[in-house]
């Protein structure tokens, strides 16, 4: 994927930016607010990387709503030094699709802006979602795997749910926390851990081959190559 | 009826009464000084002075003088207003218009107030007797009944316009009480607004430069200070925090891309190196995640987030949290039992009230030994509070700790070996107070009953809150 990023403090810029090249996408970089949204509103782009407070008459927030009142669709992902919730919800509402907090770890980043092109381009409307042989029908909740039901409680399907549709990119516990739980704070313990082997447990033991993946500092993948 | 008293109105209205009727008695004493008392001077000056010139007209002429002067001033009253007895040693008349010496006037000098009978009419008649030189009594009177009842009549109406006074008095006084009240009343309403988290709203001002304006003006002039001081101090950490972010970001970034670059090159897991630095990274977000509780505590007491407040359903916020750790407290072993009534609804911020329940539970499960038992229960205390209570059975807060526990960093004896910072209690704590209510930790025998009470219903947040901090609740981020 091609990806703007506008962010003025140099480490963090050449970090992202080697990290992204690494992955294989295309980076543009900025460093100021003017740069970035002329880049912004000229190129192509999968997805923009904007920091929040930029030197400039324009900040992030500004060239998110600059872009949203030209009517881009353009998924854009807001790094903050600012971590209240407050802002956070500022940053949603100025028309961000997701909102992380720096320092942030460079699997996180990754995760988040993969999740955000593949809802932009997914078919919006599915009622069932089939990786491998597992196969999972929205309406009626029925889970099976290998012409086998799985009976699944209400959050381990909507867990599942949301592995499925990510299926094949990496997704982080904070990210299955917020989606899945809709939760906001650090629970100190290893809650989402707990979950995700539960839910293991059920739909990958006694099948080959398994499906729901650790990725090591990260989070966890469902499908897609170990 | 001392509650009342103690009410500064009530007692303003009292004392406003009291001054009233007191100046109002003293008006009518003057009044009363003035024409009654006047009156009855005047008679008894006129009297006196009859008397007088009788007594002269004895010690000079004789009887016989006195006796003509008598007759003359007698003729000059025909109507019989005044009347003069002069009566010899024995009483006989000797002179007056009298024929005998009234049966209920002593025989003594000195003043006195008696009714006479005057054919069909009885006056009242006030008396001066005087004993005259060679064994003679003189009586002078004059006729008072009229002045009496000019008196009495001045009586009355000085009664009925105290009565009045006093009546005016009270009404004043709760007139005063309810404009004094009034002007409280809004000043009190808008500190309220104030308290709850608007801090932008400003005590409304009149024209009048009275003291309720004065003082609506000095408050006001305190709150735009107020609100200076807490944008710096928001400012401040803002700055803080992005001058304290941006190098951890910078940090961080730097160490994982040498991990990165270490990874790319050669398997995964045999670099201690790499451990070391996996495990500085680790350090960092610790340090992050303590940055972050920081500023959310500071976030959370400096009362902002209470604009944002609305109604809740507890039931839904701690089944949540329950659905969140029940694998991990089952797979610990530990029984986990949630009793939540469905129907209670509390004024406050969810995202709060679960991170307060969370971080309770999280505690509970970190603690409670194999074989325990968790709990989680809400209950209606009364109609302006409820508890949610997390129980468990672990080690518990000894009693020497219950009041450290709260305070930041401060880990019990029991956390040795465990992981944390030590402040999600402080955190849960300052929720409760943003909620109106209080956290208690009580001794479960064995383990740690916390209770997070909370004020089922705030005043309702003020009309001109900050639409953007009001809609802090939508529900997902």
């Amino acid at each position: 994927m091609k990806v703007l990023l506008v962010e003025d403090n140099e480490r963090v810029a050449q970090f992202v930016c080697k990290g992204l090249s690494e992955e294989g996408h295309a980076v543009d970089h900025a460093d100021n607010g003017r740069d970035g949204l002329y880049l912004a509103a000229t190129g192509q782009y999968d997805a923009l990387v904007l920091d929040r407070m930029l030197p400039g008459s324009i900040d992030g927030l500004g060239i998110v709503e600059s872009l949203r009142r030209t009517g881009s669709k353009t998924p854009i992902l807001i790094l903050s030094a600012l971590a209240e919730v407050d802002d956070r919800i500022r940053g949603l509402r100025a028309g961000g699709d997701d909102y992380l907090t720096k320092p942030f770890a460079f699997g996180e980043l990754l995760a988040r802006l993969e999740a955000l092109v593949r809802r932009g381009h997914g078919p919006t409307i599915q009622t069932v979602l089939i990786v491998g042989d597992l196969r999972i029908d929205l309406l009626s909740h029925k889970v099976v795997r290998g012409g086998r039901p799985i009976q699944l409680q209400r959050r381990e399907f909507k867990l599942l749910e949301y592995l499925m549709r990510h299926a094949g990119q990496v997704v982080t516990r904070t990210m299955l926390l917020e989606n899945v739980w809709e939760h906001h704070f650090d629970p100190q313990t290893n809650v989402i851990d707990v979950h995700v082997s539960r839910l293991r447990q059920k739909i990958d033991a006694g099948f080959e081959p398994a499906l729901l993946h650790t990725v090591r500092g990260v989070g966890y993948r469902l499908g897609g190559d170990a | 009826m001392l509650r009342l008293l103690r009410s500064t109105s009530v007692r303003l209205a009292l004392g406003f009464a009291t001054l009233f009727v007191a100046s109002s008695l003293l008006l009518v004493g003057v009044l009363w000084w003035g024409t009654a008392e006047y009156l009855a001077r005047e008679t008894d000056a006129v009297i006196s002075a009859d008397t007088q010139g009788i007594r002269d007209d004895v010690t000079l002429g004789g009887a016989a003088a006195a006796a003509e002067t008598i007759a003359i001033r007698a003729g000059q009253s025909p109507d019989g207003r005044a009347i003069y007895l002069m009566a010899g040693k024995d009483l006989h008349a000797m002179g007056g218009n009298l024929m005998t010496w009234p049966y209920n006037v002593p025989v003594k000098d000195g003043w006195y107030l008696r009714p006479l009978d005057r054919g069909d009419t009885t006056r009242l008649m006030r008396f001066r007797v005087s004993d005259l030189p060679e064994g003679l009594h003189l009586l002078v009177g004059r006729d008072v009944q009229d002045r009496t009842e000019i008196r009495s009549l001045i009586v009355a109406s000085l009664g009925w316009a105290a009565t009045a006074a006093f009546v005016i008095a009270i009404l004043g006084g709760l007139l005063v009480r309810r404009a004094v009240l009034r002007r409280v009343e809004i000043i009190n309403r808008a500190a309220t607004a104030i308290v709850q988290g608007d801090l932008s709203r400003r005590l409304p001002t009149r024209d009048t430069s009275d003291e309720f304006d004065q003082l609506a003006q000095t408050i006001n002039l305190m709150l735009r200070q107020i609100e200076r001081l807490i944008e710096g101090v928001r400012n401040t950490s803002n700055a803080v925090a992005h001058d304290l972010r941006t190098p951890l970001a910078e940090l961080r970034a730097r160490l994982e891309g040498i991990i990165r670059n270490e990874e790319r090159r050669e398997q995964p897991g045999n670099n201690p190196v790499v451990d070391e630095i996996h495990q500085a990274v680790a350090d960092i977000d610790r340090l992050i995640g303590v940055f972050n509780a920081l500023l959310r505590l500071s976030e959370i007491d400096s009362g902002m987030r209470r604009s944002g407040f609305r109604a809740v359903a507890l039931a839904e916020i701690t089944t949540e949290v329950a659905e969140l750790y029940g694998p991990l407290i089952e797979e610990r072993g530990i029984d986990f039992v949630v009793d939540v009534p469905e129907d209670l609804a509390v004024s406050g911020d969810p995202f709060l009230l679960a991170e307060a329940v969370g971080n309770l539970v999280d505690n509970a499960a970190k603690y409670t030994p194999k074989g325990g038992t968790i709990s989680v229960a809400v209950r209606l205390v009364d109609e302006s509070h409820t508890d949610i209570i997390v129980a468990d059975t672990g080690p518990g807060i000894d009693a020497s700790e219950k009041s450290s526990v709260t305070a930041r960093f401060y880990r019990g004896r029991a956390a040795d070996g465990i992981g944390g910072v030590g402040l999600g209690l402080s955190v849960v704590e300052a929720v409760a107070r943003l909620h109106g209510g209080a956290l208690e930790l009580a001794d479960n025998a064995p383990g740690l009953v916390a209770t997070l009470r909370i004020a089922t219903k705030l005043p309702p947040a003020p009309a001109g809150a900050s639409p953007e901090l009001a809609a802090s609740g939508i529900a997902a981020i």
